[in-house]
């Protein structure tokens, strides 16, 4: 063992962190005796009398009188080596640095290690020291946590984690101010943990779903639709028709039903949609339709109705929920879902239409159910009621599911046209534009003509682009021209 | 055999000359021993009838000092020495309290506060409520508590979780200079009774203190945001809690610390807040794992965030055994490593 | 400075002379010059043990350390009166008892290292481990003392506690039951005028041993600082119990020349004359000059008692240093004396944690159990 003797400050009482030396009774040079007296230390509690912890030669004070010094740092120094083997070891037997923890010999002239010594100081006596530097974990080889994820384990949104180290406030180097809790703004996707499992393991994040289970809980089943259904894509909506989930639920529909074993083709195409799930799922058409001849003749329907005492006015919205509803009938494709688990297509015999409403709750997808089979005014009064209900906040959880497919009308926010995002469990979904007066090309010459744009986005696996553009172009030729109508109902 | 029937003369009590000394006018830096000090000051200059009383307050200022120069300043019918018995320093309080005063009773460490304990649960917790609300028991019992300097046994319990347990008491756990300073004059003036935890081991560290009541004291405090995992503690554990969140911000792990100051009520708008952001919840204390508080706060937040949980909650606390020997504290107590081992469990790492 | 009441028994005065005591010399008819010497023998020892460890806390070899210097006549002449199957229900500081009582040097200080929470095993030396709770261990030798009346033996219980302690509800339940059930119990108080900061005349209006007729327990109020005056008396205290006439109760009237623990500073609560006062009632210093009276303390005398001391220092300092620290896993020993599932499973997930800390782990799942008491599974 080295002569030389480093002696720290203990604890010396009951969670001190720190003293200050009075006096030093002792000079380097001078010979001291075990126990004998050689500082006085005032603490928070009392003023000590010092005694050396060894016999021998003090080789240096390190510390000069009136200075406060932490509990753990080295205080003086002892040439054991010189008590000519007097209680040279003052610590007979087998004594290793852990059991002596105010004690650290080192070579006589390197330079002290105050942290580790604090550190071995620590066991057992006194309050930790304040530790200096960034606080840091002990390494534990046999402990290596898995790198962090990208993206976040569990349903954590990706701009979440991407916020850690960049724009999220990360813990300053120094205390940060207490601060108030936080706001309940960012609150996370609501599940429970199994579903939360089953996303995890589908791959799915829940920040981009919307529930449809009680107070908005995303369910089991919203994660498998999400998994069918396109997940959202570029470009990001324009029109607050997001991202929605409704219970596809085909059981529930009260549709009848025939399934399509999803063929080899079909399976790769699905399979590379999937793959591309979050980039490109959707096709999105434009179609820009003169409406007048059908506001002339909601016109004339709404001045027979004050005439009969019908009840509902009929709107535009009513008559493009029957166009669509006789489009679907003439391209079936568009009313169908993608059933992943199954392996199946689910081609829909009727039409279940979602409607989408902004509500006090947010935004909601009421259903009208078995929409191809009402009248012009039947289609009228559903969505007087179901306008009513959503409004209210009052719509049911039953009201919200089973739809097969959607019309969003975001002409209401005086929009023109937008990319609709589908909702998960259906294959196209239709945004009505707000109407305009607008120059247009009428019978040959520019006249000023009430016109609206149709945007339609359809799932590409469902649905080609010959067959969404035949929809599309279906419809825009009822609402140009209703009489168009007739040519276009099937045979019964 | 001898026996003597002569009244004892009192031993002469050294008391300083008075020198009254104002309250905390201004910011200062002061250790959490010295902001208690300042704190009672305060409120003993705000309200005559506020008396402490307790084992070794006066002439020696208490073991910790936190009662320093009080007996100088308000004399001994104000900080008053008791004799050796916490069951009478508890059971005199009450008396006190019946009589409009509004005592702030010493407990020297927790592991004495037992002999109390049947004051303290059979009868300041529930005279209000016997007494349908005619009797008030505004009682302050300043406890320190936890473990971490290297003492003998009994003077590093942390038995906060027999007083969250029983209805009636009020019980806070201050981490700093500042809460200790706003949160004492605040018990004080609460015209409940109200266990008031010291934590120990932070008594000498310092901090700023601005003479003022602060949030109340039923508030938990985010003394660190963060986004990933919400971190509860209280006492003395807060501030490895804060350096904990500070190493796993280096790792890449975003960790929300709160503190909750109070333990009955707990703040469980704040912790929910916080755990509907983060979906994770870590929970530590010293105290024993069985029956304590980090169990109460588990459940409740999982019965009102049950939708937003990612992970199972954790516990990180002191093992289900008795107060280990010095040498061995350092295994019972959480520290940073088995806080963020908590940290990683919540995040799946 | 206080007056100090010498309304008590003694036998041995400040400047070493015999007093003369109809009803107490008889007690101690068997203290030759060799057992005077002996006893002085163990004081200065026990004062030395006591130098050594205050000095092992300052140099941070002990947390804490409860000296014991001016009792050592208290301690000392009442432990030498002991019989081997007698049994000492302790506070914390007594120390010169454990010594007399053969607990060893290393052992008296594990506990203030904080290697352990009791240094001896009490069956072994017949004293049960310190209370720190004040008073609370007058109650358990109370039902000590009950179980050996059941048993018919005449040992007896001694328990050792100080004038603060005489204000705890225990201590005053425990006289009650002693009395109640007339078991053989020493209760012998160590008034060292001191319960921390606060003087004995905030415990007691009255002398201390005053108040044991009124709970029907006959006391003695003796000079403490007497180690003859203290033996004697508890041999009649001792005797009185062994032959079936319960309970006594023996006032030591001593004083506590250190702080309360190393941790404590009595300046600022103490009259430096009242400790001169007492520098000059020296226990140890007495009955030197007790034995430089009877011409005993001869150079070889003194020399053989230093070089005791110096010994007994030595192997105290040493056994103390070498102390090993006692292992991780320790922490979960004794919590029960049969398996504990609970408990059992927090060892397991603990030594799991550590064993991370150790070296790279064979299998990434092995030694990934950090956190104590949380369920396994995923999440």
């Amino acid at each position: 063992m080295s002569p030389i003797r480093v002696f720290a400050l203990p604890d010396l009482g009951e969670g001190l962190t720190e003293s200050e030396i009075v006096a030093w009774h002792v000079a380097p040079g001078d010979t001291v005796t075990l126990n004998q007296h050689i500082a006085d230390v005032e603490t928070a509690k009392a003023v000590v009398e010092l005694p050396s912890p060894y016999a021998g030669v003090v080789q240096q004070l390190h510390q000069p009188e009136g200075v406060t010094v932490h509990v753990g740092d080295p205080i003086v120094s002892f040439d054991v080596a010189a008590a000519a083997g007097v209680e040279a070891d003052a610590a007979p037997g087998p004594v290793t640095p852990d059991v002596t923890p105010a004690e650290t010999p080192v070579a006589p002239a390197a330079p002290v290690a105050a942290t580790a010594e604090r550190t071995a100081n620590l066991v057992g006596y006194g309050a930790e020291t304040e530790r200096s530097g960034r606080p840091q974990r002990r390494p534990r080889p046999g402990h290596a946590p898995t790198p962090r994820r990208q993206p976040a384990p569990v349903g954590a949104a990706p701009s979440g984690l991407a916020a850690v180290g960049t724009d999220a406030p990360a813990p300053a180097p120094s205390a940060p101010a207490p601060s108030a809790p936080s706001a309940p703004g960012a609150e996370r996707p609501r599940s429970t943990p199994p579903v939360r499992r089953l996303a995890r393991d589908l791959h799915i994040d829940l920040g981009q779903i919307r529930g449809t289970g009680r107070g908005g809980l995303i369910t089991r089943d919203d994660v498998r639709t999400a998994v069918a259904a396109p997940a959202p894509g570029t470009p990001a909506p324009a029109v607050p028709v997001d991202v929605v989930a409704v219970e596809p639920a085909p059981t529930e529909s009260g549709v009848r039903e025939t399934r399509t074993p999803i063929k080899s083709l079909r399976k790769l195409t699905a399979a590379a949609m999937v793959r591309s799930a979050f980039t490109a799922p959707h096709v999105t058409e434009f179609l820009t339709v003169d409406v007048t001849a059908t506001l002339d003749l909601l016109e004339g329907l709404e001045q027979s109705r004050a005439r009969t005492g019908g009840a509902h006015r009929v709107g535009i919205l009513a008559l493009t929920a029957q166009a669509l509803c006789i489009a679907v009938a003439r391209t079936p494709s568009v009313n169908t879902r993608w059933d992943d688990a199954a392996g199946e297509i689910v081609q829909f015999h009727g039409v279940n239409l979602g409607i989408a409403a902004a509500t006090p709750r947010g935004l909601m997808v009421p259903v009208i159910r078995n929409a191809d089979g009402l009248s012009l005014a039947g289609l009228a009064v559903a969505l007087a009621d179901l306008t009513a209900t959503a409004k209210v906040g009052s719509t049911t959880p039953q009201a919200l599911g089973g739809g097969t497919i959607t019309i969003t009308n975001i002409g209401v926010f005086g929009i023109d046209a937008g990319t609709p995002i589908l909702n998960p469990g259906e294959a196209a979904i239709l945004a009505m534009g707000a109407i305009r007066r607008l120059p247009w090309e009428y019978r040959g010459e520019v006249a000023l003509r009430s016109v609206l744009t149709l945007s339609l986005s359809f799932d590409h696996r469902l649905v080609d682009g010959e067959q969404g553009s035949r929809f599309l172009a279906d419809i825009g030729r009822i609402l140009a021209d209703p009489g168009q109508v007739l040519a276009l109902l099937p045979g019964r | 055999m001898t026996l003597i029937d002569r009244p004892m003369s009192h031993a002469p009590v050294r008391t300083p000359a008075a020198a009254p000394v104002a309250g905390l006018t201004e910011t200062s830096t002061l250790t959490v021993a010295k902001a208690i000090n300042a704190g009672l000051r305060q409120a003993m200059i705000d309200d005559p009838k506020v008396v402490l009383l307790g084992e070794d307050i006066g002439a020696l200022g208490g073991v910790f000092r936190v009662t320093s120069d009080l007996l100088a300043q308000f004399g001994p019918h104000r900080v008053i020495d008791t004799p050796l018995a916490e069951s009478a320093i508890i059971g005199t309080a009450v008396g006190l309290a019946y009589r409009g005063y509004r005592p702030v009773a010493e407990i020297q460490f927790d592991g004495f506060i037992f002999p109390g304990f049947d004051q303290i649960v059979n009868q300041v917790a529930k005279l209000h409520y016997r007494t349908q609300g005619a009797v008030r028991m505004p009682i302050t019992i300043r406890v320190p508590f936890g473990g971490g300097i290297g003492a003998a046994e009994h003077h590093s319990e942390s038995p906060e979780a027999y007083f969250t347990h029983a209805s009636g008491l009020r019980v806070i756990a201050v981490s700093d200079a500042q809460d200790a300073y706003s949160l004492i004059r605040q018990a004080i003036a609460c015209d409940d009774p109200v266990l008031y935890f010291e934590p120990k081991r932070r008594y000498h560290v310092k901090g700023e203190v601005v003479p003022q009541l602060g949030e109340p004291m039923e508030r938990a405090v985010v003394v660190s945001p963060g986004t990933e995992v919400t971190l509860v503690c209280y006492g003395a554990l807060v501030a490895t809690a804060r350096d904990a969140a500070l190493a796993a911000a280096d790792e890449g792990m975003s960790v929300e610390v709160i503190d909750l100051r109070s333990l009955a009520p707990v703040d469980y708008a704040a912790v929910e807040a916080s755990v509907r952001k983060t979906g994770r919840l870590v929970v530590t204390h010293e105290a024993a794992n069985s029956g304590g508080l980090g169990g109460e706060i588990v459940a409740s937040i999982t019965e009102r965030c049950f939708e937003y949980l990612e992970a199972a909650p954790v516990r990180v606390t002191g093992f289900d055994i008795p107060y280990p020997a010095a040498k061995l504290e350092r295994h019972h107590l959480p520290d940073l490593d088995r806080i963020l081992a908590g940290v990683d469990r919540v995040l799946g790492r | 400075m206080t007056a100090i009441s010498t309304d008590f028994i003694q036998l041995l005065s400040p400047l070493g002379e015999r007093m003369p005591h109809a009803d107490f010399d008889p007690w101690l008819a068997d203290i030759d010059t060799a057992a005077l010497a002996a006893l002085y023998e163990d004081m200065v020892v026990v004062r030395r043990i006591d130098t050594e460890a205050t000095a092992l806390q300052r140099q941070g070899e002990l947390g804490l350390w409860p000296p014991l210097l001016g009792q050592e006549a208290a301690q000392i002449g009442s432990a030498r009166a002991l019989r081997d199957d007698d049994y000492v229900f302790p506070s914390y500081r007594e120390n010169g008892v454990a010594y007399c009582r053969g607990v060893g040097l290393t052992d008296l200080v594990k506990v203030w290292r904080g290697s352990a929470q009791s240094g001896w095993d009490p069956a072994s030396v017949r004293m049960a481990t310190p209370a720190i709770i004040i008073g609370a261990q007058t109650l358990h030798a109370t039902g000590w003392a009950l179980g050996a009346r059941f048993d018919g033996a005449d040992s007896v219980a001694v328990t050792y506690f100080g004038d603060g302690a005489t204000s705890e509800g225990d201590v005053n339940e425990a006289l009650v039951f002693a009395a109640s059930f007339q078991v053989p119990v020493v209760f012998f108080c160590q008034n060292n005028q001191w319960a921390i900061s606060e003087p004995v005349g905030v415990q007691a209006h009255a002398d201390i041993a005053s108040r044991a007729p009124g709970f029907g327990i006959p006391s003695l109020r003796v000079d403490g600082n007497d180690v003859l005056a203290v033996m004697a008396a508890t041999r009649i205290a001792l005797d009185r119990a062994r032959t079936g006439n319960g309970p006594t109760f023996i006032e030591a009237v001593t004083y506590r020349m250190g702080p309360h623990t190393t941790a404590d500073d009595p300046t600022r609560y103490r009259d430096p004359a009242d400790l001169a006062a007492w520098g000059r009632r020296d226990p140890v210093l007495r009955l030197r000059a007790l034995l430089e009276r009877l011409g005993h303390l001869t150079p070889e005398f003194e020399a053989q008692i230093a070089a005791r001391a110096d010994a007994v220092a030595a192997e105290l300092r040493a056994g103390c240093i070498a102390l090993p620290d006692p292992p991780a896993l320790s922490v979960f020993d004794h919590v029960y004396a049969t398996p504990h599932a609970g408990l059992d499973r927090q060892r397991d997930e603990y030594a799991g944690y550590l064993a991370g800390f150790d070296a790279a782990p064979t299998e990434p799942t092995a030694a990934t159990q950090p956190v104590a008491s949380t369920p396994k599974g995923s999440l």
